[in-house]
């Protein structure tokens, strides 16, 4: 124990005192103190190493930008500006041509072999060609002949027929070595067998030869890639502009951001993307690390230009900024993975490559097509006519309904406003009875009497709205077919079949399999374990579906022609919609069925008559009783059972508008009964019948109650009508803007956990293996629709909470097109874009371009047509059209329609594509028993005397068609375009879309033709059958003519085309219509008019001093049937004396009935060209 | 029984209680994902800090106090020693500078200080969210660490008493508490002899923070639903918990029916409550006073045997409260039983006895 030290000692010195180990004061930090120095040095040049770079990693990118896109600048430089020709000799390019030349050289022998092979064929087939023609026309004519005579003289005829068959044609034919020609003869069928087994050959061996071509075809296609990547479009100044431009880059973020005050878009999506809008297009091999050409690393691919520079024109990214149309964040630049949105917190997470249409959804919700955006129109496709939409509510795709709906309630409040009106009027007028005071009793009366003025007023538009209404049920349709038919169109065995698993009986149906039917999808996790009560479900469903269908019987009808059948069914355009075969074998589309195995489930008779006219309904249906109208309905009434969509579409009880058609988009082809006969024995014969297990369970009606509540729960109504549900509800979540879904709010069900840790129960990608989180819209999306149970398993539910969501057929592109249209279906509060920018064009012409696609769409007139330049419709690509013989008889191109035809005439066709002037088969009939009118031949074969469609049935036939087999304006094709029953909505939707598609805008006001004179009518005369005889191809209406020809009558082109259109058809057809019949050239310019373009014009041609082809125009325009007869007989085309005399005899029967000249000549030219075609 | 209690025994046994947890533990992705998530760091970093730093205290606390043992046995040691850090030893200066010896230490823990905020604030950014979603609250929805103990708190009691009167309280009380502190001794050095029961006070209210806290981060998982560490946060995670009000219970329990319905049900709600505090300041005192040393298992149930074994006096305790005004006294009762008490026996009634409310009134329930 130390003493106290004396105050006033130094602190110094009693340090020196104490021993060195007090722990405080003897102990060093200088270690310490030097560690943490030098540890806060670090850490500070850390913090300032991050603060510049490490927070900012596009610095470095920008950095390797301008370096790379430098070195690429100097790369082309070399070849900017540089002609196609000073490429073509560079050293890589002459290579590469070697190659492509070697390789066709190859090929060569053998492709010179089949052209000499093929000119053989053709010259045998040409020296074929014309005697077969001649024949075939002739007989025709006979055959004409037959089907009109009466009595003694069809046998006269038919005999005629038989002769003509028999008659042996002399052909020269070139022998094999082309040389000379030996005669040989044929009779007709011979004739036939040759012409085609000759068209068979030469399309065989064109064949052959694009296969041989198909390497060098792919060589050639790299060697012009090669010549168009070189070729720069910037020549040398605009590159070294660029180059200058790069060294003073600037390494900011301000400096390549996107800023949009006035919506508040900030997109710093270029300061990474750097390249993206550069002028001159790279490929990330042009940016590859190692120099352009070398292996493109992830930096490369991220400096690209952007791969759709027309998407980029159409929407500037000064205006849109990226994140909009992309989504990602768009102000984040400090990582990939925040740029790119995929954050579990972003709202709005980029959208994935696969996906990339979504964000055009966005903004053009509201069209049916959208440009470009192919795998959406593919989405919005399939959720119509896959009948997702019979579930789900889709805010624009239930125009009908909504519309119809609307009509409805309007209708009703006006009846009840009637109503009150009545009642307060008859108060009024009882009251102004006891009262005293005059004055008083005027007004009463006078206010009486304005209610009842009132009330015919809401009568008049009462009336309106039900014409309306009218329209609107026309044009609603159901995805699947009527199942109030089932009894009378089906197999009752077949239904159980069916309903347990439709894939498995028609592959590809749009009828989804219904799982909990226990039917197992492959592929599931697990099994999705069916109900237990499921084979009692389906009876059920089955039993209801029975005891509920019509019970009505159709007549009966004969085996028909099954060779005709099929070649009625390949020709006739059914192709285009459905498909036959089944596999690898498939043919046609997917818009509607497979019919391949139809003859296994239905009933022939039914067939027949649902290809005869599928509108046909069995009983019409009231939407105001909400029941199936009977024949003792109409009795009471004292009405025949007659309903159609002219004149008997009201109820015989209350004038309520009816459902008289079936709800099928399946339009009326204007078959013949035969002809019906004949596809349905064609399809017939396609399957044989099996024998399946008994199905007496349909008739018990203790099942019924239960049936009825299954077909509740399951909504199947929702695709098909059925009685006792024709008012009911969609039963699935509205879909509008799902893709805005709170993903807490999509139900992964027990799948939660996998999809957060990328546990993929369907494996969708082969390649996913490296466990990529799911957990989002596009992932609940994809899988939601390819196997909806996978939600439902393993939980534990009561049957009636169970999952009803059905599982469709989808391929992979299929659920990919689905996905994109839900993702981006967000809505404006979802959308990343401002609702200011969406697309909501406000001029007229765009509006009529998206209403019109709901309608193409809804018939699937691109089946058969082309409507836009690039798209291709179903029927071309089918084997059959693939020759050039076989182009020429495809439905026409409608990519000019609007600019082309008249819009009045273009309306009265699309209402009556026959253009055979008759309405309906009603009103034939009231026409023909008019007592003046002599029945004209086509009335009486097809109109039956009996009136009504009950009385039709009686007798066993079908109802009567209006035009019957008539193709209005190409009888030549035997594609036929079928009678749609537009409602004059959808007529004028039309229109206006054709119109509009090709920008005709201004109301089309017909101008009055100037006449020709007799000099020019004679002048124009001798240009028409001089040079190119325009009658050679164009159809006259004279049926031996007609047999050859390929192109419309002229007679209709004053009602049908503008003459302007007309003036530039004329001057070079292949530039409107590429690989038109219609040859080019025919026309030269000789100073500032059109001339004749042959080397020994006719004499009066060269005296007209005008436009040679003004005046064809207008003498097309002026023509009338006198003047082409003339034509035909001066024309060196004519092959037949022009059969005037039938001619006449027909015109005048017809001139009975209606005194329009045109109608006669259209209805006559139809007549005859179809009969020439059978 | 003591012998028992050492630094191996506890260690053994908090080994196999982690042990066991750590097999139970079945998702340990989640786990891992929670208290990696940059929001949580300072809450994991506490559950290792706050041992260390008690401990650290605590170790400084006893060896201070054998320091004051040591001086008091020889007071003229007393008059000249301040060396307070390590007992003196012959040989030592009596007394150290601030300069430098402080001074340096200070400095050294800012510059340590400094480098771990660098590097923290470099690795882990701010955890600022995206832009929220109007349309959807998030599950769980969850304040800032620092305030999950009063989220946490809404549990227990209505929002009124657990949102605005219980952080009042607690603010007032930490201001308050100052002032209704007779203690003149234990200012500037560690000590546990001298200031037991405000530490033991203080301990609790901070440890009892912590466990909310923890609580709130670890436990509450989606929909406030009580997940034990590891288990699975499942949004569809279903649980039936009633909670019924004190009143209703008995009413039921006991068919006193008219417990149910006021003026019946509030008299008896305010009669557990004022219970509730006479026994909770009788708990309070006798902590004050008692000398745990001296607590011994009583030989007869006589009243004073009992009061003599079971409530013996601490003289310096008894010194203490001697020196405290009635309005120190009082003012400390009324806080320490409203939160340092009311706290975690409401807790225990809702977790364990599935009681709702003890004292339900129309303008607030307890």
């Amino acid at each position: 124990m130390a003493d106290s030290p004396a105050p006033g000692e130094s602190l110094v010195k009693k340090e020196a005192d104490v021993p060195a180990n007090d722990p405080i004061a003897s102990s060093s930090t200088s270690g310490w103190m030097l560690v943490s120095a030098l540890l806060l040095t670090i850490s500070i040049a850390w913090a300032l190493y991050d603060e510049a770079l490490g927070q900012r990693p596009w610095k470095g990118m920008q950095r390797e930008f301008v370096a790379r896109y430098t070195r690429y600048l100097d790369s082309i430089k070399a070849n900017a500006g540089k002609s196609e020709t000073e490429i073509k000799e560079s050293p890589e390019y002459q290579q590469l041509d070697a190659d492509e030349k070697a390789a066709r050289a190859e090929v060569d022998p053998e492709i010179k072999q089949i052209d000499s092979e093929v000119a053989l064929i053709q010259k045998k087939l040409d020296a074929v060609t014309d005697p077969f023609q001649n024949q075939r026309g002739r007989l025709t004519v006979i055959n004409y002949n037959v089907e009109t005579a009466n009595g003694s003289a069809k046998d006269r005829y038919r005999k005629q027929a038989e002769a003509k068959m028999q008659e042996i044609v002399k052909v020269n034919l070139p022998s094999d070595d082309g040389n000379s020609t030996t005669t040989q003869e044929f009779d007709y069928r011979k004739l036939e067998a040759f012409y085609n087994e000759l068209r068979d050959k030469k399309a065989k061996r064109l064949g052959d030869k694009a296969n041989l071509l198909k390497t060098p075809s792919e060589l050639a296609k790299k060697r012009d890639d090669y010549l168009k990547n070189q070729l720069i479009g910037l020549g040398p100044v605009a590159i070294e502009g660029l180059k200058t431009k790069m060294a003073s880059y600037d390494y900011s973020i301000l400096g390549h951001q996107i800023s949009v005050n006035a919506v508040n878009i900030v997109d710093r999506c270029e300061v990474c993307h750097a390249g993206i809008r550069e002028p001159v297009e790279m490929t990330p091999a042009n940016l590859a690390p190692g120099g352009p050409g070398g292996e493109p690393d992830s930096l490369a691919r991220a400096f690209v230009s952007h791969p759709n520079r027309e998407v980029l024109q159409i929407h500037n990214p000064e205006k849109f900024g990226c994140a909009s149309c992309h989504w990602g964040n768009g102000r984040a630049t400090t990582s990939e993975m925040k740029g790119h949105g995929r954050h579990r917190f972003w709202l709005w997470p980029m959208f994935e490559k696969e996906n990339i249409q979504a964000g055009c959804q966005q903004c053009h919700a509201r069209d049916r097509v959208t440009q470009g955006a192919e795998q959406l129109n593919l989405g919005r496709d399939l959720f119509m006519q896959r009948g997702c939409v019979g579930c789900h509510r889709y805010e624009g795709f239930d125009r009908e309904t909504d519309a119809l709906a609307a009509t409805r309630q309007q209708i009703g409040q006006l009846e009840d406003q009637i109503i009150a009106n009545e009642k307060q009027s008859r108060a009024e007028t009882t009251k102004s009875e006891t009262v005293e005071d005059e004055n008083e009793v005027k007004r009463l009366l006078a206010s009486a009497e304005s209610f009842r003025v009132t009330n015919s007023l809401l009568a008049a538009r009462i009336d309106q709205l039900n014409l309306q209404a009218k329209y609107q049920m026309q044009d609603q349709k159901k995805v699947g077919p009527n199942l109030k038919d089932v009894r009378v169109k089906l197999r009752k065995e077949w239904l159980p079949v069916w309903l347990l698993d439709p894939q498995g009986f028609r592959p590809g149906t749009k009828m989804p399999t219904f799982w909990r039917f226990g039917h197992l999808a492959e592929g599931t996790l697990g099994a999705p374990h069916p109900d237990k009560d499921s084979t009692e479900q389906i009876q059920a469903i089955a039993a209801y579906l029975w005891q509920e269908g019509f019970d009505s019987k159709l007549p009966q009808q004969q085996q028909g022609d099954k060779v005709h059948g099929k070649e009625l069914f390949e020709t006739r355009g059914c192709l285009a919609c459905h498909s036959i075969g089944e596999g690898d074998n498939k043919l046609g589309g997917d818009f509607a069925a497979n019919l391949q195995r139809v003859g296994e489930k239905a009933n022939f008779d039914y067939i027949v008559r649902w290809i005869h006219n599928p509108r046909e309904r069995v009983a019409p249906y009231c939407p105001k009783h909400k029941r199936d109208l009977t024949p003792e309905d109409y009795a009471q009434k004292g009405l025949p059972f007659e309903f159609d969509t002219e004149l008997h579409s009201r109820c015989p009880i209350d004038g309520a508008e009816l459902q008289v058609q079936n709800m099928t988009v399946m339009p009326n082809f204007r078959l013949s009964e035969q002809d019906s006969r004949d596809i349905a024995t064609y399809l017939f014969s396609l399957s044989s019948p099996p024998s399946y297990a008994s199905a007496d369970f349909v008739n018990d009606a203790n099942l019924k109650q239960k049936g009825h509540e299954l077909i509740k729960q399951y909504g199947c109504a929702g695709c098909h009508e059925i009685k006792g549900f024709e008012e009911e509800q969609r039963i699935g979540k509205e879909l509008t803007v799902e893709g805005a879904t709170p993903i807490e709010r999509l139900d992964f069900a027990l799948l939660t956990k996998h999809a957060e840790e990328g546990e993929d129960p369907l494996k969708l990608r082969e390649e996913n293996t490296d466990h990529k989180p799911w957990y989002n819209h596009k992932g609940f999306f994809e899988r939601k629709v390819w196997r909806p149970s996978i939600y439902d398993e393993g939980k534990e539910k009561d049957p009636k909470d169970r999952l009803r969501m059905p599982q469709p057929y989808l391929t992979p592109e299929w659920r990919t097109a689905l996905t994109t249209f839900l993702l981006g279906s967000v809505g404006a509060e979802g959308a990343n874009v401002p609702s200011t920018l969406f697309y909501n064009p406000q001029d007229q012409r765009r509006q009529d371009i998206q209403n019109g696609w709901w309608v193409i769409k809804k018939y699937n007139c691109m089946g058969c047509h082309q409507l836009q330049v690039g798209h291709r419709s179903v029927v071309q690509d089918l084997p059959f059209y693939q020759t050039p013989e076989g182009k020429d008889l495809l439905p026409p191109r409608l990519t000019s329609e609007g600019a082309r035809v008249d819009p009045a005439w273009l309306l009265r066709f699309l209402h009556d594509p026959s253009l055979s002037g008759e309405k309906s088969p009603a009103q034939a009939q009231q026409i023909a028993a008019l007592p003046s009118a002599s029945p004209s031949p086509q009335a009486s074969a097809t109109a039956s005397p009996q009136p009504g469609a009950a009385a039709n049935q009686a007798a066993g036939r079908l109802k009567p068609q209006p035009g019957l087999d008539r193709n209005g304006v190409r009888p030549y094709l035997s594609f036929r375009m079928p009678t749609f029953n537009f409602s004059p909505n959808e007529l004028q939707i039309l229109v206006r879309f054709f119109m509009a598609m090709s920008g005709q805008q201004e109301p089309y006001i017909k101008e009055p033709m100037k006449p020709l004179t007799a000099t020019e009518t004679a002048t124009a005369r001798e240009m028409f059958t001089s040079g190119t005889p325009c009658l050679k191809c164009h159809i006259t209406g004279d049926p031996a003519h007609d047999a050859k020809a390929i192109a419309p009558n002229f007679l209709l082109a004053s009602e049908r085309l503008k003459p302007d259109w007309t003036f530039r058809w004329l001057l070079d057809p292949s530039q409107i219509s590429p690989g038109t019949a219609m040859p080019s050239g025919l026309f030269r310019k000789e100073g500032d008019r059109w001339v004749v373009n042959l080397p020994q014009p006719p004499a009066s041609a060269v005296a007209y001093h005008d436009d040679h082809a003004r005046l064809l125009v207008r003498y097309m325009f002026l023509l009338t049937p006198d003047e082409q007869r003339r034509l035909l007989a001066a024309g060196p085309a004519t092959t037949a004396a022009p059969t005037a005399a039938t001619t006449q005899h027909h015109a005048r029967a017809k001139r009975k009935r209606s005194n329009h000249a045109r109608n006669r000549q259209r209805a006559a030219l139809g007549r005859y060209a179809a009969a020439a075609l059978r | 029984m003591r012998r028992f209690i050492n630094k191996w025994t506890i260690l053994v046994v908090a080994l196999v209680i982690v042990g066991l947890w750590a097999i139970n533990v079945k998702d340990w992705h989640q786990l891992w994902i929670i208290s990696s998530a940059p929001d949580n760091i300072p809450i994991v970093a506490m559950l290792f800090l706050v041992p260390i730093f008690t401990w650290m205290g605590v170790r400084q606390a006893v060896r201070n106090d054998q320091l004051i043992e040591q001086l008091e046995a020889d007071p003229k040691l007393a008059k000249t020693h301040h060396r307070k850090v390590e007992p003196w030893r012959p040989g030592w200066a009596r007394e150290l500078h601030v300069w430098p010896y402080l001074v340096r230490i200070e400095f050294l823990a800012t510059v340590i200080v400094t480098v771990v905020l660098f590097v923290w604030s470099i690795t882990l950014n701010a955890p600022l969210e995206e832009p929220a979603n109007p349309n959807l609250t998030m599950n769980p929805s969850k304040a800032p660490w620092y305030f999950l103990g009063l989220q946490e708190m809404l549990v227990y009691f209505d929002p009124w008493i657990a949102g605005v009167v219980m952080p009042s309280i607690i603010m007032v009380g930490l201001m308050v508490f100052p002032y209704v502190d007779s203690n003149p001794l234990g200012n500037g050095y560690y000590t546990l002899r001298q200031r037991r029961f405000a530490l033991w006070m203080f301990g609790a209210g901070f440890l009892m923070w912590i466990v909310l806290i923890v609580i709130g981060t670890f436990i509450r998982g989606p929909g406030w639903i009580w997940f034990w560490p590891g288990q699975t946060w499942d949004h569809n995670a279903v649980v039936f918990d009633k909670n019924v009000d004190l009143h209703d219970m008995i009413a039921q329990k006991f068919g006193l029916h008219f417990l149910a319905v006021n003026p019946a049900k509030f008299i008896f709600g305010f009669i557990v409550v004022s219970g509730f505090y006479l026994v909770g300041a009788l708990f309070f005192h006798w902590l004050m006073t008692v000398d745990f040393k001296k607590i011994r298992r009583p030989r007869s149930l006589k009243l004073d045997e009992l009061h003599r074994s079971l409530f013996p006096k601490n003289a310096f305790e008894q010194k203490l409260l001697s020196r405290t005004s009635l309005l120190q006294y009082l003012t400390f009762q009324f806080f320490a039983v409203s939160v340092l008490l009311a706290l975690p026996v409401k807790l225990i009634l809702r977790l364990a006895l599935t009681i709702k409310y003890v004292w339900v009134t129309p303008w607030f329930n307890i």
